[in-house]
C-alpha cells in the first residue's frame, strides 16, 4: 500500500509538473552602469525550486493486533545523561523481554530502537543512541534471541515520549525500546 | 589610543550575544542606504519584498540601512529629496506581468548617480524572495566587496513536526521561501548531491534498516543508495558529487565509510570500537570527523587509507559536530557539564595554521554548523526558549543573524 501510495503521489508530482514551469527562474537582465542605460550581458539564474512532494505516509497492517498486545509487553530500559551502559535493574527488564521473545514472541522480529534526550540533533547523538540500542541487543543476544531477528536503529533526539524541559522528561528519552515486526 | 578602542570594538563584539536583524548603533560609520519603493500599489507580495529586501541589505553588512522606505516615481531621474540624506539609495519597481510571472526592476544610486539598473522575472510569486536575494548579491557587487553567491544557494532541512514525523524543506537561507519535498514517516539529514542542487539524499528510518535514498527533484524518482543496522547518514559530498561520506554500523559500531556513488562500492575510512561520526572532507584525500577515542567526543583528522589520525581540537571536552574549510575549522563544544544551563553548546572557529579560537555564539544550543562553499559563511541552527532558528555567521564582518522557524525544530540542515 505504502508503494502504491508513493507511486501515485510521484506519478501525480510528474503529471503536474510536466503541465507547468517546474523549474522556475529569475531572469536577470543586466543593464548597468555610470548612469546610463543599457541592455547587455543578460543572463538567467536557475532557482530550480521544485513542487514534487513524495508522501511516506506508513500504513497500518490489519494483522498486527495480536503483535501489538505482544509489543506492549515489551519493557523500555533507561540511561542516565550521556551514558549507554546499562544498570542491573535496566538489565533484568532486558532479560524479561529476551524472555518473551524467545516464547510467545518468537515468531516476530524485534526492532530496537535507541533514542536520546534534546540535548543536540548531531550524528554523535545518534551514535549514543545506537550505542544504547547495541547495548541491549548484546543483552537480548546473551538471553538467547537470535540475532537474526533482531534489528537496530537510533532515532536520536526525534522520539521523545516527553516533551517538558525537566530533567524528568529529559530522562524519561533517554530510552531504548523493543518493537516487533512481522 | 585607536588600537586600544579597536581591540575594545572586536573584544565587544566578540562576546556579545547573537545579533539579530536589528543593527545597533555600532555601524553607524557604515554607510547609510534608503529604499525607494516605486510599486504603487501596497499588496502583501509588495510588502514582503520590501521586508526581505531590507533584511538582505543588512546581511550584506555594509549598510547602515534605512528601516523606513520612501515611495517615489520609478522612472524619477534624480532621488527624492528625503533619500538625498543616504550615501546609497536603491529603488524598486514590482509590477505583475500577462502571463502570472512578476517583474522587479532595481536601480541603485550612489550619491545620486545611477550604478546599477537592472530587472529580474520569477514565474511564481513564492520566489520573491530569491529576487531579493539576487538583488542583494548584486548591489554587493557594484560595491566592491566579497561574493555573496552564498545568499542565492538553496537550503535544505529536515524539520521535526511530531514525534517520529519529519518533513524535508527546500528553502533559503532565511526560511523565507519553503517547500516541502518529503512529508510523512521519519526521514532525516538531507544533503545535496551536487552543486546544481537538483538532487539530495536523505536518511528514512522508517523501515526495517536506517536506508539512504536519493531523490532527484527534477523528476520525482527515488532511488535506494545503501542500508545499514542501526545508523546510516550521509555526512558529506565531495565537491565532484562523485564520493560520499557515510555513518554507517553493520556490526554495531559507528564508523565512517567512503561511498563511490558510480560503482556503489565503499571502503571503511575509520577503524575504532567507540563512536567515530561526522565525517568531513577537508579535501580528496583528508577528512575531519568526531570521535570519542580520547574518552570524549572531539575533532580529529586523517588521510583516507592512512592508519594514523590527528588531534585537531584541544580546547573543549565535549566537542560533537564540526565542519572545515582549507584550514579553517568550526565545532560545536559544550561549554558547561550541567545540561540545564541555558548556554550549553557554543560554535568556535579555529584554524589549524594558529592557535586562534574564536567564539561565535553566546546562547543557547548551537548545532549543525556548514561552511559555505567559499568559507565565508557559517549556517547553522540555534535552539533557544522554544525557538528553533538558521543562524548565518558573516565571519569577516563578526556579524550573526537568526531567522526564526515559525513551527517545528530543525534537525538538520545542507546548503
Amino acid at each position: 500500500m505504502k508503494k502504491v501510495l508513493l507511486s501515485s503521489a510521484i506519478v501525480a508530482a510528474l503529471l503536474f509538473t510536466g503541465c507547468s514551469s517546474k523549474d522556475p527562474s529569475i531572469d536577470a537582465t543586466n543593464g548597468a552602469g555610470s548612469g546610463q542605460n543599457a541592455n547587455n550581458n543578460a543572463n538567467t539564474e536557475a532557482v530550480n525550486a521544485t513542487d514534487i512532494m513524495v508522501n511516506e505516509n506508513n500504513t497500518a497492517d490489519s494483522n498486527e493486533m495480536s503483535m501489538s498486545a505482544l509489543e506492549s509487553q515489551m519493557q523500555s530500559v533507561y540511561f542516565n545523561f550521556d551514558q549507554f551502559s546499562l544498570s542491573n535493574s535496566m538489565s533484568e527488564k532486558v532479560s524479561d523481554n529476551a524472555a518473551l521473545a524467545t516464547t510467545k514472541a518468537s515468531a516476530y522480529m524485534i526492532k530496537v530502537e535507541g533514542n536520546c534526550d534534546e540535548w543536540g540533533s548531531d550524528e554523535y547523538n545518534y551514535a549514543l543512541g545506537l550505542k544504547r540500542a547495541n547495548n541491549a541487543k548484546a543483552m537480548l543476544i546473551e538471553n538467547g534471541v537470535s540475532s537474526e531477528r533482531i534489528s537496530m536503529v537510533s532515532y536520536g533526539e526525534s522520539n521523545p515520549v516527553c516533551n517538558d524541559k525537566t530533567k524528568e522528561c529529559w530522562a524519561e528519552n533517554r530510552r531504548v525500546d523493543f518493537k516487533l515486526l512481522p | 589610543m585607536r588600537y586600544i578602542l579597536l581591540l575594545c570594538f572586536v573584544i565587544f563584539n566578540l562576546n556579545s550575544a547573537d545579533l539579530t536583524l536589528d543593527i545597533s548603533k555600532q555601524v553607524d560609520s557604515l554607510p547609510s542606504l534608503v529604499i525607494e519603493n516605486s510599486s504603487g500599489v501596497n499588496t502583501t507580495l509588495n510588502k514582503r519584498f520590501l521586508r526581505s529586501l531590507i533584511s538582505d541589505m543588512n546581511v550584506l553588512s555594509i549598510f547602515n540601512v534605512d528601516r523606513h522606505s520612501l515611495i517615489v516615481d520609478f522612472d524619477d531621474t534624480d532621488i527624492s529629496r528625503e533619500a538625498r540624506k543616504s550615501n546609497y539609495v536603491l529603488r524598486f519597481k514590482i509590477e505583475s506581468l500577462d502571463d502570472s510571472s512578476y517583474r522587479t526592476e532595481i536601480k541603485f544610486f550612489e550619491y545620486n548617480k545611477m550604478v546599477l539598473q537592472k530587472s529580474y522575472t520569477i514565474h511564481k510569486e513564492n520566489l520573491y524572495v530569491f529576487v531579493a536575494h539576487a538583488i542583494a548579491y548584486d548591489v554587493n557587487k557594484v560595491m566592491g566587496e566579497e561574493s555573496v553567491e552564498w545568499m542565492k544557494n538553496k537550503v535544505i532541512i529536515a524539520k521535526l513536526s511530531a514525534r517520529n514525523e519529519s518533513e524535508i524543506v527546500i528553502t533559503d537561507y532565511t526560511l523565507t521561501y519553503q517547500h516541502t519535498v518529503i512529508k510523512g514517516g521519519l526521514n532525516v539529514f538531507p544533503q545535496w548531491a551536487n552543486k546544481a542542487q537538483d538532487a539530495f539524499y536523505y536518511t528514512s528510518l522508517g523501515g526495517f534498516k536506517p536506508t539512504l535514498y536519493r531523490l532527484d527533484t527534477r523528476t520525482g524518482k527515488k532511488r535506494k543508495i545503501i542500508s545499514s543496522d542501526g545508523m546510516m547518514i550521509c555526512s558529506d559530498v565531495s565537491a565532484d558529487g562523485e564520493k560520499l561520506l557515510l555513518t554507517m554500523a553493520p556490526s554495531g559500531q559507528p564508523d565512517i565509510y567512503l561511498y563511490d556513488v558510480r560503482s556503489g562500492r565503499y571502503q571503511r575510512v575509520t577503524k575504532y570500537r567507540g563512536i567515530d561520526v561526522s565525517g568531513q572532507f577537508m579535501d580528496k584525500e583528508n577528512i575531519v570527523f568526531i570521535s570519542n577515542r580520547m574518552g570524549y567526543p572531539n575533532v580529529f583528522s586523517k588521510k583516507i587509507g592512512a592508519k594514523s589520525v590527528e588531534q585537531m581540537v584541544y580546547y573543549g571536552k565535549n566537542n560533537v559536530a564540526c565542519s572545515a574549510h582549507k584550514e579553517y575549522i568550526v565545532y560545536k563544544s559544550r561549554e558547561t557539564s550541567n545540561a540545564f544551563s541555558p548556554n550549553t553548546f557554543n560554535l568556535h572557529l579555529i584554524s589549524t595554521k594558529t592557535d586562534f579560537i574564536r567564539r561565535l555564539t553566546a546562547t543557547g544550543v548551537n548545532e549543525f554548523p556548514r561552511f559555505s562553499e567559499d568559507g565565508s559563511v557559517i549556517l547553522f541552527i540555534k535552539n533557544y526558549k522554544n525557538q528553533s532558528s538558521i543562524g548565518v555567521v558573516r565571519l569577516a564582518y563578526n556579524k550573526n543573524y537568526l531567522f526564526p522557524l515559525k513551527m517545528g525544530k530543525i534537525q538538520s540542515l545542507d546548503w
